[in-house]
């Protein structure tokens, strides 16, 4: 019966597809960035939204790219029970030394080192005696590469933001995750923070009445000093050289897309995107340029507009209003505003603010909300987050529902469709730029699935047995 | 009076300055000085509802202006119209409420010199059209055109006939907004980048929804939902997109070059009707094909290089907002609705706004000199909006 209705699905989602490709994207000579693959005739093999993995008890963990941030996630799972931390991968010595001084504070074994080689990474995802590989290494194609190297090898993925680069990566990625049957989780912890779960919650609980649109952005300035990036992260800069469009789409998307019941009721069905002009990293790079002869290469170049919108449009009518910015001196912020037809909420310019009819929310409102709407995870472990910290807990509150999954055999909260959705928005918005914000269709990875996939589960109806080791705290 | 003077001759000479002695502008020029020296202007209202009303207080309130003549075809807006005269010291006006076409015959009277039309939508360009080739200056209420046709209408008739049209968008005069101009003029924002704009008022619920007897045949005048059931668009974009205008020099060294626009669906006006208890699905208007999307966003992009990004949300029930904010390489400014805070590099703490007093502080030092010199007395920016339409006539 599954079966049949699966069948039926792939053919609707055939049938459809042949329609939704846009003529323009073949016809564009002068960017080939979506020449291949953009909407890929295949069938979906085996649905990895809702699937449920076999137990693992023990999670063991080897962790590649261990900079700062995969330190940090590592740091996590130091703090959880069920979990081993076998092995690191990095090419950076000081950054293994730094790793096994931690593992050792935290009263854990050192880890097993893979280094030496660019390439050791394999190794690390070729040993038997691992069942989840946390990847945090630079940004750019080896996200997709080790995933999917490492799911090859029958491995789960937890990779971090954006999971893919081209719109064949994310493909690969999605396909790969079905033929082996392995999670590729992708590590949005901003659909972990507190606000965004409780908003999450309330949308679950039709606070928001019927949710119509969102505004989502990943507004974080780099200060002047980081509009020309040092040596050791010139990854970052070349990236700004090449690519114009919204780089860094999956911080803002994630929650909102969770909030909408993308990929789970709705899809993300076209987008348009218009970047302003570079007012500021130019001028920088070209003054740097004057001093260090270094920089030179990177002088001369257009680089990335100060500031990226885009507009996405969902298949039941939603929009969805996205902003990338990380030049211009500005507050941090995600804007993360919903506006439903009861209600909506705005966390940033902080305090978040929820209104209800045409008032905001006072605090002692605010406070009766908090009471009534917070998420299960967090009212399980909510302070212990808090203490562990990590962008003030969301990191370990993400840590854990990962390994707790893992353990209980419980579907992904974000699994691969997301970590391919949400990360290609980059090429898809790099298009519209270059065609003067032409609309682009955007690929249904699930292929039809997203008519019947469950919802993410925010009640905590399962698992949640995952122990903390509190006396590190 | 010798303020008044004085700006008289400034704005001849300013004028002078920028004529173009051999184009359509040179003729404009010749025409526009013919009223400088008058006394006192005389204004006609043509619309004189809640908004007409509202604009003839205000104008009222100027010494030297005189209403002799309104124009409604409604029988109430008038009465209250003629008690606003009397409260301030003037004669009862004489009306013009036969038909809907009455506004021409006070076009006709020689003692006019302006006109400020506050209709109905669908009137505001035919008007305007009417007094400019009456050679009457123009005060127009906004959303003024509403189709390309109408846009370049009123452009190729104010430059044929060199009558001045001013738009009244009063958001412009917004002392905010206006302090935000002067740092902009005065480059503490370095290069502006990126502006947004908007606006988010809740119609939610409004009688018209439940309206039954809606017909759009044969009706020159048509109410603001009505609009909804004819086109989704951005129906109302000019208080935001005003002030945005005059902080990225829109029309004077700048330019709009191209927008995207995407609408959600047009569902909350049928369901509404449909769940309300004097609605139900067999309502005709929970029937009917709403065209208005409930949110529109559009992304415009200037000749500069800047990008605007400008919200409509007329349905939705949401606090009131303009969405106003402005981002510049050295500073960025979060206006009234979203927050009251501005951040200027290396004086404002590493990601703090600054708010509360510093913000005030802010607004003091750039405050317009429109609003410090000149409208200390005034708390409203509509009356520094209907005293400046005056001096513009003066």
């Amino acid at each position: 019966m599954l079966q049949n209705r699966r069948k039926f699905l792939q053919n609707i989602a055939l049938g459809s597809l042949g329609l939704s490709v846009s003529p323009d994207i073949f016809a564009d000579k002068k960017n080939n960035l979506l020449s291949r693959n953009f909407s890929k005739e295949s069938n979906q093999t085996f649905n990895m939204c809702g699937y449920q993995a076999p137990k693992i008890d023990k999670v063991r963990v080897a962790f590649i790219g261990v900079g700062s941030r995969g330190t940090s996630n590592l740091r996590q799972m130091t703090y959880l029970e069920g979990v081993e931390i076998k092995s690191i991968c990095d090419i950076n010595p000081e950054a293994i030394d730094r790793v096994q001084k931690l593992l050792v504070k935290q009263f854990l074994p050192k880890a097993k080192i893979y280094t030496g080689s660019e390439e050791s990474w394999k190794k690390a995802c070729e040993d038997p005696n691992i069942d989840l590989i946390s990847i945090a290494v630079p940004r750019g194609p080896l996200h997709a590469a080790i995933s999917i190297y490492a799911m090859e090898h029958g491995k789960h993925v937890a990779v971090e933001v954006p999971a893919i680069f081209t719109i064949e990566e994310a493909w690969n990625l999605v396909e790969t995750s079905e033929r082996t049957r392995r999670h590729c989780m992708m590590m949005e912890n901003c659909c972990y923070d507190f606000f965004e779960l409780l908003t999450l919650n309330m949308a679950r609980q039709g606070f928001f009445g019927e949710i119509v649109h969102g505004d989502a952005a990943y507004i974080h300035s780099s200060g002047q000093k980081g509009l020309v990036s040092g040596k050791e992260r010139i990854w970052s800069l070349t990236e700004k050289q090449r690519y114009n469009g919204n780089l860094y789409p999956t911080h803002g998307l994630g929650p909102i897309c969770q909030a909408m019941n993308v990929n789970r009721g709705d899809k993300l069905t076209y987008m348009v995107s218009m970047s302003s002009a570079d007012f500021m990293r130019g001028n920088a790079v070209h003054e740097m340029a004057e001093k260090d002869p270094y920089y030179k290469k990177f002088d001369s170049a257009t680089y990335c507009g100060n500031m990226n919108t885009s507009i996405i449009r969902t298949e039941k009518g939603r929009t969805i209003m996205l902003q990338y910015d990380v030049t211009s001196p500005r507050v941090y912020s995600r804007i993360h505003m919903l506006s439903g037809t009861k209600g909506a909420c705005l966390k940033y310019p902080l305090p978040a603010r929820i209104s209800i009819d045409e008032r905001w929310l006072n605090d002692t409102e605010m406070d009766e909300i908090k009471e009534k709407f917070t998420q299960a995870s967090v009212k399980r472990i909510g302070e212990m987050a808090r203490k562990v910290g990590g962008h003030g807990g969301m990191d370990f509150l993400m840590t854990w529902r990962l390994i707790d999954c893992l353990r209980n055999g419980l579907p992904m909260d974000q699994d691969v469709y997301d970590a391919a959705l949400w990360s290609v928005i980059w090429p898809l918005s790099e298009w519209s730029v270059a065609n003067k914000s032409k609309p682009i269709d955007i690929p249904d990875f699930t292929r039809g699935a997203w008519k019947t996939n469950e919802p993410v589960d925010v009640s905590l109806s399962k698992g949640g047995n995952t122990v903390i080791r509190e006396r590190l705290l | 009076m010798n303020r008044r003077f004085y700006l008289k001759s400034a704005a001849i000479a300013g004028i002078g300055m920028a004529v173009n002695p051999s184009g359509v502008l040179g003729k404009a020029i010749s025409t526009r000085n013919q009223s400088f020296k008058k006394d006192f202007v005389s204004i006609g209202f043509i619309g004189v509802g809640n908004r007409g009303r509202g604009l003839l207080n205000l104008i009222l309130k100027e010494k030297g202006v005189r209403v002799p003549a309104i124009c409604d075809v409604n029988p109430d807006a008038i009465i209250k119209a003629q008690q606003g005269l009397r409260d301030n010291g003037q004669k009862n006006a004489d009306t013009y409420i036969k038909d809907e076409y009455s506004w021409k015959k006070l076009l006709e009277r020689k003692d006019i010199d302006g006109v400020v039309i506050a209709t109905t939508w669908d009137w505001l360009v035919p008007i305007a059209l009417g007094a400019m080739l009456a050679q009457k200056y123009v005060g127009l209420e906004v959303p003024a055109a509403l189709t390309l046709e109408d846009c370049w209408e009123l452009v190729d008739t104010h430059e044929k006939t060199g009558t001045n049209m001013m738009f009244l968008e009063n958001c412009c005069y917004d002392r905010e907004c206006m302090a935000v101009l002067q740092m902009v003029r005065e480059g503490l924002f370095g290069k502006p980048s990126h502006a947004t704009c908007g606006y988010r008022h809740s119609s939610y619920g409004s009688p018209g929804w439940l309206d039954s007897n809606i017909d759009l045949t044969n009706k020159p005048t048509k109410k603001n939902h009505e609009f909804s059931l004819l086109k989704n668009a951005d129906q109302y974009p000019t208080h935001g997109v005003g002030p945005v205008a005059n902080w990225l020099d829109i029309n004077c060294g700048n330019r709009f070059l191209y927008l995207t626009s995407t609408s959600t669906t047009a569902n909350t006006i049928p369901d509404y009707v449909q769940n309300h208890p004097k609605g139900g699905p067999e309502h005709p208007n929970a029937k009917r094909n709403w065209k208005q999307g409930d949110i529109i966003t559009t992304v415009v992009k200037t000749y500069r290089g800047e990008t605007v990004m400008i919200n409509y949300d007329n349905f939705l029930p949401r606090p009131y907002s303009r969405d106003y904010s402005l981002q510049g390489t050295n500073t960025v400014w979060s206006g009234l609705y979203l927050k009251r805070g501005i951040y200027v590099h290396d004086k404002s703490s590493s990601h703090q706004w600054e708010t509360g007093e510093k913000y005030d502080k802010y607004m003091k030092e750039y405050d317009h000199p429109l609003w410090k010199n000149f409208l200390k007395q005034h708390k409203i920016y509509d009356m520094a909006e209907s005293i400046l339409y005056d001096e513009s006539i003066l």
